[in-house]
């Protein structure tokens, strides 16, 4: 159920269709992106409290959310659910490397086209979404990941093979984009781009289209959907966010190599938009802030009890993974729906207060 | 009250505990009781530590990372680097490249400039990013990729290359008077790199050589592997994982009775190797040695075992513990010697290393600004019938130009 405060009356669509409702939202908006903007240059408290460069973190989240925003079009609101989402990373990343080593591109031509060569690679992949779904999708497009995976490592001649690419970090009108910092503001630009994009085109045509594909796909075709079309759309729109989410990472880590875009990186985008909240915009980005920040978190009592036994470090470290999983299956059984109904619960839950009934 | 409400009430309640407890240790962080004036130490030189303690490599990981912090325990008490102490931050990055692109980016964060780093993956990952940032990355990849300073001027690392040991392995296999190799390695950096090395050494000294199998780092059988071999029926077969799935191989082989004997890279080759796989590998398995196995009758052996009983006295090490040991000394040797201490200086101190004595712990070492390869000489260990490891050649590879980097 969606709250709205009383005294606000809509008068014309445009207001019935603004994402940012109130003033009081678009001042914590305000506040926000206002913070988003200084965090470079007030980072240096934080690095010391949690122990670790959170100006990495922080870019790492960027591009996590925008590969999440990706799987999340695709698993959250057309219900195609994808295992092969981190090749489609490493699709973008090695694309971008490529083309900006081996063709000689500027970075930013060679992003934009590394999303588009990845959303092809997507779509190829996504034809077999045309007959199977579920679980049996699920593990056509984990083939995905290995076939993808094999040619990274043994493409040698394109890929450079197990050695993997050394690309260089972007510049920006002779500034050096390499940076954390720099890089951060190139980052974020493209989260927020993403991230309203993806918004609006929930509310879109296709959105829709996709929605009524996830929820009930023979009704969706009946009405007149052309489910065949939109899946494949789905998977193109997914796979090039991820891979524009690739290009970034291997511009700021500067080494492109197969290692990174395992299986495991699929699960974990997978249990990003799981545990952010499937099918909500703002899910994904807590999901991806989530999964990223939990593992520094555990690394703070056990940096603390490191200090104390030193000898015996790696019981604790071990110990971290462990809790790291629990922690997953506790939110899966309480909050199934994840963080993003969680926090409309709790945003409800405050603006009924007193009066809950 | 309805129950989403009280549920959300208990999230507020919890995260409200959350951080009183957050803001209570932060608090007791601070009340530690400052030192005394005459207690303090010089300021510490940070090293950062990536290693493997849980992760696919963690079963050689352990001991070395260990060793690591060991060793800077003992160059503490042996008067630091002129009188200055080192630390050194153990970090587990479980093998995964992302996780140590990010202690490295906190480590720079912090103006660390020296790092003791771990596999081959991370390795690769971090070299762009290590000679952007000048900061010395001493790996426990031998990888011979990074040898070349021309192409990687700030990773070192203090063993025999992985090509020049495979390299070594092909030409025991034809100093045997044997000529069919087979080439068994993880699908992944560590084992692949090498193998274009030893499948050159093998056309150059005529040997033929069967079709690659593949063998996971993690893998629990290797029978269709093997059977696949058995085909090729190969004198030697060369393998390039780590202590587990070496075992796995060797179980295997003999399982199935094949005759091929073992060249294992030093991963793979230890005293736990021996206990893991009983009479399977006797008199078969013979391991590239750069290092000197634990408890080895060398005058360099004393100090890695001074620590281990003053530490760990019950704890059993494998040669794994001198390889991290080693790693350690060269990086003490440059510290003293370098003239400023930041990463060009470290780098600078290294280069200069010639002839450096680690007391039999491995050959001596040497860098020069255009040779990163430490030494070319190394031991083949081989398991006995009665289980014993024992040394049955040294081999000294040379240093051919066209190697470097190879």
């Amino acid at each position: 159920m969606s709250l709205q405060q009383s005294g606000i009356f809509h008068e014309t669509y445009k207001e019935d269709m603004a994402i940012f409702q109130t003033p009081f939202i678009k001042f914590w908006m305000i506040g926000f992106f206002i913070f988003l903007a200084v965090f470079p240059w007030i980072n240096k408290p934080f690095n010391s409290m949690f122990n670790t460069n959170t100006l990495y973190l922080m870019n790492l989240i960027g591009i996590y959310i925008i590969g999440a925003h990706g799987l999340n079009i695709l698993t959250g609101f057309t219900g195609q659910i994808s295992l092969g989402h981190g090749a489609f990373m490493g699709v973008g990343a090695y694309a971008s490397a490529i083309l900006t080593i081996k063709a000689g591109i500027p970075f930013w031509f060679a992003l934009p086209m590394a999303g588009l060569i990845t959303a092809l690679v997507g779509m190829v992949f996504g034809i077999p979404s045309l007959r199977l779904k579920g679980l049996y999708l699920a593990i056509a497009t984990m083939a995905a990941q290995f076939i993808i995976g094999y040619a990274m490592r043994n493409w040698s001649a394109l890929t450079g093979g197990s050695t993997g690419l050394v690309v260089s970090s972007p510049t920006f009108f002779g500034i050096d984009m390499g940076t954390d910092r720099s890089y951060y503001y190139l980052v974020y630009t493209i989260v927020i781009a993403t991230t309203l994009y993806t918004k609006n085109l929930t509310r879109t045509r296709p959105g829709r289209a996709f929605v009524a594909i996830r929820d009930r796909y023979l009704a969706a075709e009946v009405i007149g959907v052309n489910v065949w079309f939109y899946r494949i759309l789905s998977f193109g729109i997914s796979s090039f966010l991820v891979g524009i989410a690739g290009g970034l990472w291997a511009h700021y880590v500067l080494v492109v190599n197969d290692e990174a875009f395992g299986i495991w990186l699929s699960v974990q985008y997978l249990a990003m938009i799981i545990i952010g909240g499937m099918g909500s915009v703002l899910g994904a980005i807590y999901g991806a802030v989530f999964m990223t920040l939990l593992p520094i978190m555990l690394r703070i009592p056990e940096h603390a009890l490191t200090q104390v036994y030193p000898g015996v470090f790696a019981i604790f470290q071990s110990l971290t993974e462990g809790v790291f999983g629990l922690i997953i299956i506790l939110f899966l059984i309480f909050e199934p729906d994840g963080l993003a109904a969680r926090w409309h619960t709790v945003k409800n839950y405050w603006k009924l207060w007193p009066f809950s009934y | 009250m309805s129950k989403a409400a009280l549920g959300s009430k208990w999230i507020v309640l919890t995260v409200a505990a959350l951080m009183i407890i957050a803001i209570g240790g932060l608090g007791c962080q601070k009340a530690e009781p400052p030192k005394k004036a005459e207690e303090a130490p010089k300021e510490p030189i940070v090293i950062g530590g990536i290693f493997d303690t849980t992760g696919a490599t963690s079963d050689v990981g352990q001991d070395y990372a260990v060793a690591a912090v060991d060793a800077a325990d003992y160059i503490n008490a042996n008067g630091g680097v002129n009188g200055r102490p080192v630390e050194i931050i153990a970090n587990d990055y479980a093998y995964k490249p992302d996780k140590a692109v990010e202690l490295y980016k906190t480590y720079k964060d912090k103006g660390i400039f020296l790092i003791q780093g771990w596999g081959t993956g991370d390795t690769n990952a971090l070299k762009a990013l290590v000679s952007k940032d000048k900061i010395v990355y001493i790996s426990a990849s031998y990888d011979s990729l990074i040898n070349d300073p021309a192409k990687t001027p700030y990773n070192f690392y203090a063993s025999t290359a992985y090509g020049d040991a495979i390299r070594a392995a092909m030409q025991f296999v034809h100093d045997s008077g044997k000529n069919k190799v087979v080439f068994i390695y993880p699908d992944h950096p560590y084992g692949k790199n090498p193998i274009p090395a030893g499948k050159a050494m093998a056309a150059e000294l005529g040997l033929e050589v069967g079709p690659d199998q593949f063998v996971a780092l993690n893998a629990t059988d290797a029978v269709s592997q093997l059977t696949n071999m058995k085909q090729f029926n190969p004198d030697f077969a060369w393998i390039g994982g780590t202590v587990a799935s070496t075992a796995v191989i060797i179980k295997d082989a003999a399982k199935l009775g094949l005759d091929t004997k073992f060249l294992v890279n030093v991963w793979g080759f230890d005293e736990n190797l021996v206990k893991l796989t009983g009479d399977a590998a006797k008199e078969r398995v013979y391991g590239m040695g750069p290092f000197a196995m634990w408890g080895a009758d060398v005058p360099g052996m004393a100090a890695p075992m001074s620590m281990h009983t003053k530490k760990h006295p019950d704890d059993s090490h494998t040669v794994h513990y001198i390889q991290g040991w080693s790693s350690m000394m060269v990086m003490w040797e440059a510290l003293k010697k370098a003239e400023t201490l930041d990463g060009p200086g470290v780098k600078a101190a290294l280069e200069t290393i010639n002839d450096l004595d680690t007391g039999g712990l491995t050959a001596p070492i040497t860098f020069t600004p255009t040779d990163h390869r430490p030494n070319t000489t190394l031991n083949i260990n081989m398991i006995d019938a009665d289980g014993k490891i024992v040394t049955v050649k040294n081999v000294t590879m040379k240093r051919r130009p066209e190697w470097l980097g190879q």
